[in-house]
C-alpha cells in the first residue's frame, strides 16, 4: 500500500523532471532550421558527384541537377534572411509561464484522474500465491482451482482427473466433468464405471436428456460390463424419453429382480418402473426421493416426467395423468414444456370440450396459460 | 508537342484512368454483389434462378444429411421458413443443428441452393452478424 | 498493487502526452528553444510510461490475476506461458494498448534520433504525435481500460479464443501495427511542415526512413497475418478480401505511393502538395482501419448503434485528426511554391504514373470495402461485397502498374529515354516471355491467363536484375570491374531491386497458386489414397490425442513422391479446446520446394470414412517469401548512408553556409 505511494509519487517526480529537463541544461543557441536543410543539400550534391563517377548519371545531366540543387540552397538563405527579420522577441515572462504551468499539470492531471479512475487500495491477486495460502480455510470452488492448476502442470494425471470429475458433476458442472470423464477415459483405459459415469455426466448437461452420445457411452459401459446398474438404468431411461414405455419398463423391472437388495440402484428401477405404470411421479416417489442425492433425486424425477410425457403423447385420453404431468412440468420450473403439454391436451380433448376447460383452469391455478405468455 | 500540350496529355491519360476505374467499380458493383436474404425473404420476394445470393439463418434441426460422399444436404430456417441447402466439401467446425450458418451461392430453378462457401459463427459469442440482426428482428434469437 | 502502477503509469502518460502536444507547439510559435526542446524528454519518458503499463498488464497476464478483469475475461490459467503473453494483445483494450505503445515508442525514436531535424519542425511533429498519444490514451483510459478491477476475483479465466491461440498471432498484430502506426509519423511531419508553412526537399528526404520502416513492418505484418488465416482457419485461402485485410491494405497501398513520391520529392522538389497530402491519407487510412476493427462497426452496425461509445470515440479521433489536417492542408497548400517541371517519359513521370494507379487501386479498394456500410445504414439493405467485386476491379487495375515497373528505375530523372530503357531491358522481357510459353504449352491445365501472370511475374524478377546489372556496368566493363562497381552501389538501389523483385514472386506466387491449384474433396477410408500433384497420400486411420488444454482426433497420412517413395506423414486434427468446448480445424501442411500439399479433414461418414480435403498448392509459399523480399528491399534501404546523415556537427554547417554565400 504504502509502497505503491511512494513508487507513485517517484513516477510523478520522474516525469516532472522530464519535462523541467530543457530549463535545467545549460542554455545554448539552437542551430537554425536553415543549417540542418543544407546539410541535406550538401549531401545531395556530394551524391551526384559519385554518381557521376560511376557513370550512373550524363555530364549534362548532372550539370543540371548541380544547378537545381545550387538554387534551392540559394532559395534557403533568402527565406532564412526574410525570417531573420520577423524572429519574434522572446517573451521571457511568457515562457517561464507555460513552463510551469506544464510542470504542474503533469502531477495535477495524473493524480486527479487516477482519483477518479483507479483503486489504490486493490492488491495484485496473482493465482499462484492465493493457490499457496492456507487450504483448510479454501472455499470448494479455490480447491478446485487447484486441483485444476495442479492437473494443468501434469495433464497425464489420470488419477487426478478421476476424483475430479465427480466433484465437478456434483457441483452441476457436468460439461467439465464429462470432459474429465474422458480425459480419465484416454489415459488410464475404458471402464465399465467411467463410461457409465461419463454418460451420466452427459445427461446432466443435457438436463436430464439422454443424448445419443451419453446413450453411445452407455453401451460401451455394458459392452464393457453387461451388469453395470448405473448403464442399464440410463438405458431404460433412453427408451423411456423415446416413447418405447413398455421396453422401459421390462429394463427397469428386470433390474430391480435382479440387483440384490442393498443396491440403491434396486430401488431406483422399482420406483421408475412403477412410475411408468402409474403413469407419473406419484407423492411418495417424490417424497422417497428427498432421502436421495440431489442429482439422483433430479434424475429420477426427469426420467418419471420424460416417461409419462412419453405416454401421454402415445395415449392423450388420461385428464388426470396431463394434470400430473403439468404439476411436474411446473415442480420442475419447465414452463416452456408445462406450456407446450398444455396445448397439446387442449388439443387431445378439444379446447371447447368439458375436460378441456377443466384443464385450463387447473393449468390457470398452477400459473400456466394457453396464450404462451 | 508543346509544354501545354504535353501536360494535357498526361492530364487527359490521368482523367482517361481514373474514369476506366471508377466505371470498372460502377459495373463491379452492380454484378458482382449478392444480397443477403432470409429463408422468409425469400418466400416472400423470390429471387431469380440462376442468381447468386448469400442465405442466413439457423442449420433446421433434424435436417442435416450426410452420406453421398462429401456432398451435405441440410435446411436453413428462420423459423418461417425453410430453404434447402445442398454443399459439396468440409463444413466449418461449428456448424451444428440450431446454430447460426450463412451460405452463399447459386440459386437453382428448383428452389434448392447450391452453395459453394459455408460459414458457420467464428467462434462461441460470433454470430454471423446479418442472421444476429434479422434473427433478432424477428425474436426467434436472443443474446445470451 | 503492481496492477495498479501499471494503471497509474498509464494516467501519468496521458499527462504527459498533453504536455508534450502543447508545449513545443507554444516553443515553435514564440522562438523559445527551451520550450521546444519539451517534447523530446516527454516523448522518452512517455514511451518509458507506456512499456510499464504494457509490462504490467503482461505480468497480469503471466500471473493470471483475475483480479483484473482484461485477464478474467480472455486468459485461462491452465494456457500454456507463450499464449498468456500473447493474449495480452489479443484483445481489444490489450491490443489498444499495444497501439500506444507503438505510437510512444515512434516518437520516442524521433526524439532520439531526430536530431538532423531543424528545431521548429521536430518540435512540431513532436507536438502532433503527443496529440495523436493523448487522443489515443484518453480512448483507451475513458473507454476501454484494460486495468479495470474485478471484485471478488474469481479463480478461473474465460479462456482465450483457441482460434487466437497460435504463434502466428503472436507476432501478427506488434508487426502489423509497426506499419499501420508508423505511418504517424509520415502524418505529424506532414501536419507539422503544414503548420510551419514551409516545406522543401530536405523535408522529403528526413521523412523517408520513417515512412520506409513503417512500410517494411506492414509489409511483414500483412503477409503474417495471411499465412496465419492460411493455414489455421484450414480453408487454404490466403487472402479474402475481408474488410479487417482490407483496412491494413489500404495503408500499404497508399504508404506505398508516399514511398515513390516522396523520392520525387526529394530529388527534384516536385509533387510537394502530392505527397503531404499522401502522408496525411496514409495515416488516415490506418486511422479509419482502426476504426473499422475496433468500434465493433464490421461485427454489426446495429451492434454499433446499440453501444455507441467505443465506435463514437474512435470516430471523433478519426473526424478530428483527418478533418484537422486536411483543413490545414486547405488552408496551407495553396502558398507552397511549386517544384521543378519534367517529361512525361521520365523516372518522375514513372513515379506519378505509379501513384495515379496506386491511389486508384486504394480508392477502388476503400468503395469495395465501405459501400456494404453505407448501403446498409442508408437503405438497411445487406449486401456483401466479396471477391468477385475485387477481381474485377483490383486485378485488372493492378495489372497494368506490375508491367511497367521494370522501367521506373530505368528512366533518368526529368527527360528519360523509354526506348533506350526497353532496349536494356529486352533480355529480361525475352526470358520472361520464353518462360511463360513453355510454361503454357509444357505445364498441363497452364492457361493462357496463368502463362501471362507468369511471364508477368518473372518480368518484375528480372527487370530488379537488369536494373542492378546496368547500374554496375554488366556488359559494358569486366566482370572485376562490374563487381567492384556493384558492390560499390547504394543501398537504397539493392533496396529497390528487392522490393520490386519481390513484388515479382508474390505475383508468381498468387498466380500459380490461383491458376494450377488442384483440390481433391472425397471421403477415405483407411488405407485409401489420393493423388494430389506429383504426390499420393494414403490415409493410415484416426488417432486420439491429448494435448495441455484440448483434446484431439489426429488423421494421419502417409506421403509418396512420384517415384513411390515414401516421404514422410502429414498429421492433419480435429481439435476441441476443453475449456470454451470449442472445436478447431488444423490442417496438415507439409512444403515440398516452393509448393505445399495442404491437408484438412471434416467429420467422419456413417460407414466408417472420413471426409479428407487435399490441395496440391503450387509455389505457394513464393507469396509470402516475395513479402518478406520486399521487406528486406524496405530495411536495406532503410539501411542506406544517405538517411542517417546526422545533424551537422554546427562547426561544419556553419562553415558550408558560409562557404555556399
Amino acid at each position: 500500500m504504502l509502497l505503491f505511494w511512494v513508487l507513485a509519487a517517484l513516477m510523478t517526480f520522474a516525469a516532472a523532471l522530464a519535462v523541467m529537463l530543457p530549463f535545467l541544461r545549460r542554455r545554448e543557441e539552437a542551430t537554425a532550421g536553415s543549417a540542418h536543410d543544407l546539410a541535406v543539400y550538401r549531401d545531395q550534391l556530394a551524391e551526384l558527384e559519385q554518381e557521376l563517377a560511376r557513370g550512373l548519371i550524363s555530364r549534362p545531366d548532372a550539370q543540371q541537377a548541380r544547378a537545381e540543387i545550387g538554387r534551392r540552397i540559394l532559395r534557403l538563405q533568402e527565406e532564412e534572411k526574410a525570417a531573420g527579420q520577423s524572429v519574434q522577441a522572446r517573451r521571457a515572462g511568457t515562457v517561464r509561464a507555460i513552463a510551469a504551468a506544464a510542470v504542474l499539470a503533469v502531477p495535477a492531471v495524473s493524480w486527479g484522474l487516477y482519483a477518479f479512475l483507479g483503486s489504490p487500495g486493490l492488491p495484485a491477486l496473482p493465482l499462484a500465491a492465493r493457490l499457496n495460502a492456507d487450504p483448510a480455510q479454501a472455499p470448494l470452488e479455490e480447491l478446485i482451482a487447484r486441483a485444476e492448476a495442479h492437473l494443468a502442470d501434469n495433464p497425464q494425471d489420470a488419477r487426478g482427473w478421476e476424483v475430479l470429475a465427480p466433484v465437478y458433476a456434483r457441483l452441476g458442472r457436468f460439461g467439465d466433468a464429462a470432459a474429465a470423464y474422458r480425459r480419465t477415459i484416454a489415459l488410464a483405459g475404458p471402464s465399465a464405471a467411467r463410461h457409465a459415469a461419463l454418460g451420466e455426466a452427459l445427461v446432466g448437461e443435457a438436463s436430464g436428456i439422454v443424448t445419443a452420445d451419453a446413450e453411445a457411452a452407455f453401451a460401451e459401459a455394458l459392452g464393457l460390463d453387461a451388469d453395470n446398474p448405473r448403464a442399464r438404468f440410463f438405458i431404460a431411461m433412453a427408451r423411456a424419453q423415446e416413447g418405447k414405455t413398455e421396453e422401459a419398463r421390462a429394463l427397469w423391472q428386470q433390474m430391480a429382480a435382479e440387483l440384490p437388495p442393498d443396491s440403491p440402484w434396486r430401488e431406483m428401477a422399482g420406483q421408475a418402473a412403477a412410475s411408468l405404470s402409474a403413469a407419473g411421479p406419484s407423492e411418495a416417489d417424490i417424497a422417497a426421493a428427498q432421502d436421495m442425492s440431489p442429482e439422483a433425486r433430479r434424475e429420477m424425477i426427469e426420467g418419471m416426467v420424460a416417461g409419462l410425457d412419453a405416454r401421454l403423447r402415445e395415449e392423450p385420453g388420461d385428464a388426470e395423468a396431463w394434470r400430473r404431468l403439468l404439476r411436474s412440468y411446473v415442480v420442475l420450473d419447465r414452463r416452456e414444456e408445462a406450456r407446450a403439454a398444455l396445448q397439446r391436451a387442449l388439443a387431445a380433448f378439444g379446447a371447447d370440450s368439458r375436460e378441456g376447460q377443466a384443464l385450463a383452469e387447473f393449468a390457470r391455478e398452477l400459473g400456466i396459460d394457453d396464450e404462451g405468455r | 508537342m508543346t509544354r501545354k500540350q504535353k501536360r494535357l496529355a498526361v492530364i487527359g491519360t490521368g482523367m482517361g484512368f481514373l474514369a476506366l476505374a471508377a466505371a470498372l467499380t460502377f459495373y463491379a458493383l452492380g454484378q458482382q454483389t449478392s444480397y443477403f436474404y432470409m429463408p422468409a425473404d425469400l418466400a416472400a420476394k423470390p429471387a431469380a434462378a440462376g442468381e447468386r445470393i448469400r442465405l442466413g439463418g439457423l442449420v433446421e434441426q433434424g435436417s442435416v444429411v450426410r452420406g453421398e460422399g462429401t456432398r451435405v444436404r441440410f435446411a436453413v430456417t428462420d423459423h418461417e421458413s425453410s430453404v434447402m441447402v445442398v454443399y459439396d466439401g468440409i463444413l466449418p467446425d461449428l456448424f451444428r443443428e440450431e446454430q447460426g450458418v450463412v451460405t452463399e451461392g447459386v440459386l437453382g430453378a428448383d428452389g434448392v441452393l447450391v452453395a459453394d462457401t459455408v460459414l458457420a459463427k467464428h467462434d462461441e459469442t460470433y454470430m454471423p452478424r446479418e442472421v444476429a440482426e434479422s434473427l433478432k428482428e424477428r425474436g426467434v434469437w436472443q443474446e445470451q | 498493487m503492481s496492477v495498479e502502477l501499471g494503471h497509474f503509469a498509464l494516467v501519468l502518460a496521458l499527462a504527459l502526452a498533453l504536455v508534450q502536444s502543447s508545449v513545443p507547439l507554444a516553443g515553435a510559435r514564440l522562438g523559445s528553444p527551451s520550450l521546444m526542446r519539451v517534447g523530446e524528454p516527454t516523448a522518452i519518458a512517455g514511451l518509458g510510461l507506456v512499456a510499464i503499463a504494457f509490462a504490467v498488464l503482461t505480468l497480469a497476464y503471466v500471473r493470471s490475476d483475475f483480479s483484473v478483469l482484461n485477464v478474467w475475461e480472455n486468459s485461462h490459467s491452465a494456457k500454456p506461458l507463450l499464449f498468456k503473453i500473447t493474449g495480452t494483445w489479443g484483445n481489444h483494450e490489450g491490443s489498444m494498448l499495444l497501439w500506444v505503445l507503438i505510437l510512444s515508442l515512434f516518437g520516442a525514436l524521433v526524439a532520439a534520433f531526430g536530431r538532423n531535424l531543424p528545431p521548429t519542425l521536430r518540435a512540431n511533429v513532436l507536438a502532433v504525435q503527443g496529440l495523436i498519444a493523448t487522443a489515443f490514451l484518453a480512448f483507451i483510459l475513458f473507454t476501454s481500460n484494460p486495468f479495470t478491477r474485478l471484485v471478488p476475483a474469481p479463480m478461473q479465466g474465460r479462456d482465450l479464443n483457441p482460434i487466437l491461440q497460435d504463434i502466428g498471432l503472436a507476432i501478427h498484430p506488434p508487426l502489423l501495427y509497426l506499419g499501420y502506426v508508423g505511418f504517424s509519423i509520415a502524418f505529424s511531419f506532414a501536419v507539422a511542415a503544414l503548420i510551419d508553412g514551409r516545406i522543401d526537399a530536405a523535408w522529403a528526404r528526413w521523412v523517408r526512413p520513417w515512412t520506409l520502416a513503417a512500410w517494411a513492418f506492414l509489409t511483414g505484418g500483412i503477409a503474417m497475418g495471411s499465412y496465419w488465416a492460411y493455414y489455421e482457419l484450414g480453408w487454404g485461402g490466403f487472402w479474402f478480401w475481408d474488410p479487417v485485410e482490407n483496412a491494413s491494405f489500404m495503408p500499404w497501398l497508399a504508404g506505398t505511393a508516399l514511398l515513390h513520391s516522396a523520392i520525387v520529392m526529394e530529388k527534384r522538389s516536385a509533387l510537394k502538395i502530392w505527397t503531404v497530402l499522401l502522408a496525411i491519407l496514409t495515416f488516415s487510412l490506418s486511422l479509419l482501419g482502426t476504426f473499422l476493427v475496433r468500434s465493433g462497426v464490421l461485427t454489426s452496425v446495429h451492434a454499433f448503434a446499440t453501444d455507441p461509445t467505443r465506435g463514437v470515440f474512435i470516430l471523433a479521433i478519426l473526424v478530428f485528426f483527418i478533418g484537422g489536417a486536411l483543413a490545414l492542408f486547405a488552408l496551407r497548400a495553396a502558398a507552397l511554391a511549386p517544384g521543378g517541371l519534367f517529361h512525361p517519359i521520365s523516372r518522375e513521370g514513372a513515379l506519378v504514373l505509379n501513384n495515379l494507379l496506386l491511389t486508384t487501386v486504394t480508392a477502388t479498394v476503400l468503395v469495395g470495402t465501405l459501400y456494404p456500410l453505407v448501403v446498409e445504414a442508408v437503405t438497411g439493405e445487406k449486401i456483401s461485397v466479396g471477391a468477385p467485386f475485387f477481381n474485377l476491379t483490383f486485378v485488372p487495375l493492378f495489372l497494368p502498374l506490375l508491367a511497367v515497373v521494370p522501367f521506373g528505375p530505368m528512366l533518368a530523372w526529368k527527360r528519360g529515354d523509354l526506348a533506350g530503357a526497353f532496349q536494356r531491358l529486352h533480355l529480361a522481357f525475352a526470358a520472361a516471355t520464353v518462360v511463360a510459353f513453355l510454361s503454357f504449352f509444357l505445364v498441363d491445365r497452364a492457361s493462357a491467363l496463368a502463362a501471362l501472370g507468369i511471364g508477368l511475374g518473372l518480368w518484375l524478377v528480372f527487370g530488379a536484375l537488369t536494373d542492378l546489372a546496368v547500374k554496375s556496368g554488366v556488359g559494358k566493363a569486366g566482370p572485376a570491374v562490374a563487381l567492384r562497381r556493384l558492390k560499390g552501389l547504394p543501398l537504397s538501389v539493392f533496396g529497390t531491386a528487392l522490393a520490386h523483385a519481390g513484388l515479382g514472386l508474390a505475383v508468381l506466387g498468387v498466380v500459380c497458386v490461383t491458376t494450377l491449384e488442384e483440390e481433391h474433396i472425397l471421403t477415405m477410408q483407411p488405407g485409401q489414397t489420393v493423388e494430389a500433384g506429383d504426390h499420393r497420400l494414403r490415409f493410415e486411420g484416426l488417432r486420439p490425442f491429448t494435448g495441455p488444454n484440448y483434446t484431439e482426433e489426429q488423421a494421419h497420412f502417409a506421403l509418396f513422391g512420384a517415384d513411390s517413395l515414401r516421404r514422410g506423414s502429414i498429421v492433419s486434427s480435429k481439435r476441441l479446446y476443453t475449456a470454451r468446448g470449442m472445436p478447431t480445424t488444423e490442417a496438415g501442411i507439409r512444403t515440398i520446394g516452393l509448393s505445399q500439399l495442404y491437408v484438412s479433414i471434416g467429420d467422419e461418414t456413417a460407414d466408417g470414412g472420413l471426409v479428407v480435403r487435399v490441395w496440391w498448392k503450387p509455389q505457394v509459399t513464393l507469396i509470402w517469401i516475395g513479402a518478406l523480399v520486399m521487406m528486406l528491399g524496405g530495411m536495406v534501404s532503410l539501411c542506406d548512408r544517405r538517411l542517417r546523415i546526422g545533424a551537422p556537427a554546427r562547426r561544419r554547417a556553419e562553415a558550408a553556409a558560409g562557404e555556399a554565400a
